[in-house]
């Protein structure tokens, strides 16, 4: 076991910066879901009250002996549909499925093709707040502050805890991508017909929201004084679209975002699932440093360490099924691999590949923490 | 190639669907048309497969497809129904609530000759065993979203085993979150993330090409 001599922030910055830090830093993505799991609570209850999310993270931070910096995790999924940040129908242990099922979001047809327009001109958060989100929430209007005032206590009381154990959240500013929120709210199939058949209100609302983002969450990202804020993308990649789509629809309102937010040193954490293989090239073109590339186990994360390694950090990749159904040493071995070649000069985080499973094994789990410090 | 056969390798979803109409009006038979429509599904395919055309391309041929044997399935009479190449029985377990990947499938199953019984989402573990026993197919393909459904089809698949069901059938699994370690858990003969590789897997199976 090596002795720490860098504190978790200057670890991580360090391979934020590309410079090697004293060991690879520990990120894991745990939110609420997986911090039920291996803290022995109902996915029922994680799902309707945020005392007992955030008391179920730091008991598997405590447990499992902590990382480096913690994914923000106090909501309950009502609050995050109320938000905005998922759009769409959900389904809630305890409400919808049963206690033992982690909440799910419903992928289905609810927006319509003269909704693009909607939202270019208005903008998504009027759009949705006026009209959409009483499309799919079963909340009632006169309900809404009352879990908004929950979220806020859920998350003072995160940042708290946080603070006992001198650990910081990795980020508290977030945004899915356009491109990647409208998929959802339209669905896949419906969305992939107007990319093909319809290009022009698509590129109308995501220019929309792309200038929205630019403003709102450049101004959450200085606020939060983290230097980071998170932008999620599962579906623009070269495992669903052509490089002339991704180069149209998403890359250079992508740019404009990091660029923008750069501008200020606030660094763009990607959340890419699926295979990015064919796309890891483009992020050549971002300023050296400017983001971080968080890959599933799906993007080879070597090749993105040759093609990207001494431009942008990586971070990643242990696979959910292999944490739900691998055995420990072959945790150890997956990570200790990543650390040796990836970790090697600096610019990699060593986190999960999406989210830690809700069912992922103690021992799992527990083999990938201690992999840092062999 | 016929036109139709090209509309739908170009994803010209409008014409490729007018086209149909077009040669139903002028009398043509419904097995020439829905030829010509698989004709074109596997170019899509080959292209799919040789990294020129990518997982929306094949959902749209997908779409192009259901839409097209839509409006031939009213022409079709029973003497011009073909056998089936084999039976397929696919499932979201329980635990999981998605079916886009699942859906696809089925879609390029049917392209194939395929009949296809599709539970569904959350399928229990026992209702699984049922449809097995009761459909009898070639192949289950069990589709996984999200790691929580690998317990209920870890279940289904050993209780085939159990009831003596398991060697008459292949079993598929497939989705974002499968692995190789997936398949041996579940005790899976096949895995791919790749809806047209596990569609290509079955044809080879039945001794298709």
């Amino acid at each position: 076991m090596k002795t720490d001599v860098m504190t978790s922030q200057e670890r991580l910055w360090a391979a934020i910066h590309l410079e090697q830090p004293d060991r690879v830093p520990l990120v894991p993505t745990l939110l609420p879901e997986p911090a039920a799991g291996l803290a022995g609570v109902s996915q029922a209850t994680i799902a309707s009250d945020n005392s007992e999310v955030v008391k179920a993270v730091f008991k598997v931070f405590d447990d499992y002996g902590g990382w480096d910096a913690i994914y923000p995790a106090s909501y309950i999924p009502v609050q995050l549909q109320l938000g905005g940040v998922f759009p769409m129908k959900i389904k809630v242990p305890g409400q919808h499925i049963a206690d033992d099922i982690p909440f799910q979001l419903e992928e289905v047809e609810i927006l319509r093709l003269e909704d693009y327009d909607k939202i270019a001109e208005v903008g998504f958060d009027a759009f949705f707040n006026e009209d959409f989100l009483w499309r799919v929430t079963d909340v009632a209007p006169d309900e809404v502050r009352g879990h908004m005032d929950n979220l806020m206590i859920g998350g003072a009381s995160f940042l708290e805890e946080c603070a006992n154990r001198d650990v910081q959240p990795l980020f508290l500013a977030s945004g899915m991508h356009p491109f990647f929120k409208l998929s959802l709210m339209r669905s896949l199939v419906p969305f992939t017909q107007d990319i093909y058949y319809n290009p022009e209100p698509v590129e109308r609302a995501i220019r929309r929201m792309t200038d929205d983002l630019l403003v709102e969450q450049k101004l959450s990202a200085i606020n939060t004084g983290l230097g980071m804020w998170m932008c999620c993308e599962e579906r623009a990649g070269g495992y669903f679209f052509r490089p002339e789509i991704f180069e149209r629809f998403w890359w250079p309102y992508t740019k404009e975002l990091v660029e923008s937010q750069w501008s200020e040193g606030i660094v763009t954490l990607f959340h890419l699932d699926t295979c990015w293989d064919k796309n890891l090239h483009y992020f050549k073109e971002l300023p050296k440093g400017s983001a971080i590339l968080e890959l599933d186990g799906t993007t080879d994360i070597f090749l993105a360490k040759e093609i990207l390694g001494d431009h942008l950090c990586l971070k990643g990749d242990v696979p959910a099924a292999l944490l739900a159904v691998g055995k420990p040493e072959e945790v150890t071995n997956y990570c200790r691999e990543r650390i040796e070649k990836v970790g090697r000069g600096g610019g990699y985080i060593l986190g999960t590949g999406c989210s830690v499973p809700p069912n992922a094994k103690p021992e799992n789990f527990r083999a990938m923490i201690e992999s840092v410090h062999q | 190639m016929s036109n139709l056969d090209q509309l739908i390798e170009e994803l010209k979803r409008d014409e490729a669907l007018g086209e149909v109409e077009l040669r139903l009006a002028g009398g043509e038979s419904v097995t020439a048309i829905l030829d010509d429509c698989r004709a074109g599904m596997a170019r899509v395919g080959e292209l799919f497969q040789e990294g020129e055309y990518f997982l929306a391309d094949l959902i749209l041929s997908a779409e192009i497809f259901k839409s097209a044997a839509a409006l031939l399935e009213p022409h079709i009479n029973p003497e011009q129904q073909q056998k089936a190449l084999g039976k397929v029985l696919l499932a979201t377990m329980r635990g999981d609530i998605h079916d886009l990947g699942k859906n696809i499938l089925a879609t390029l199953f049917r392209v194939h000759s395929f009949e296809v019984h599709d539970l569904g989402v959350n399928v229990e573990p026992e209702d699984l065993v049922q449809e097995v026993k009761d459909f009898q197919p070639d192949f289950v393909g069990i589709s996984a979203l999200i790691t929580t459904s690998f317990e209920s089809a870890k279940e289904a698949t050993d209780q085939l085993e159990k009831e003596g069901l398991r060697d008459g059938i292949k079993i598929l699994v497939g989705g974002a979150v499968t692995t190789p370690e997936v398949k041996t858990y579940l005790g899976a003969d096949f895995q791919t993330h790749d809806a047209t590789a596990g569609v290509a897997y079955c044809v080879n199976a039945m001794g298709g090409c």
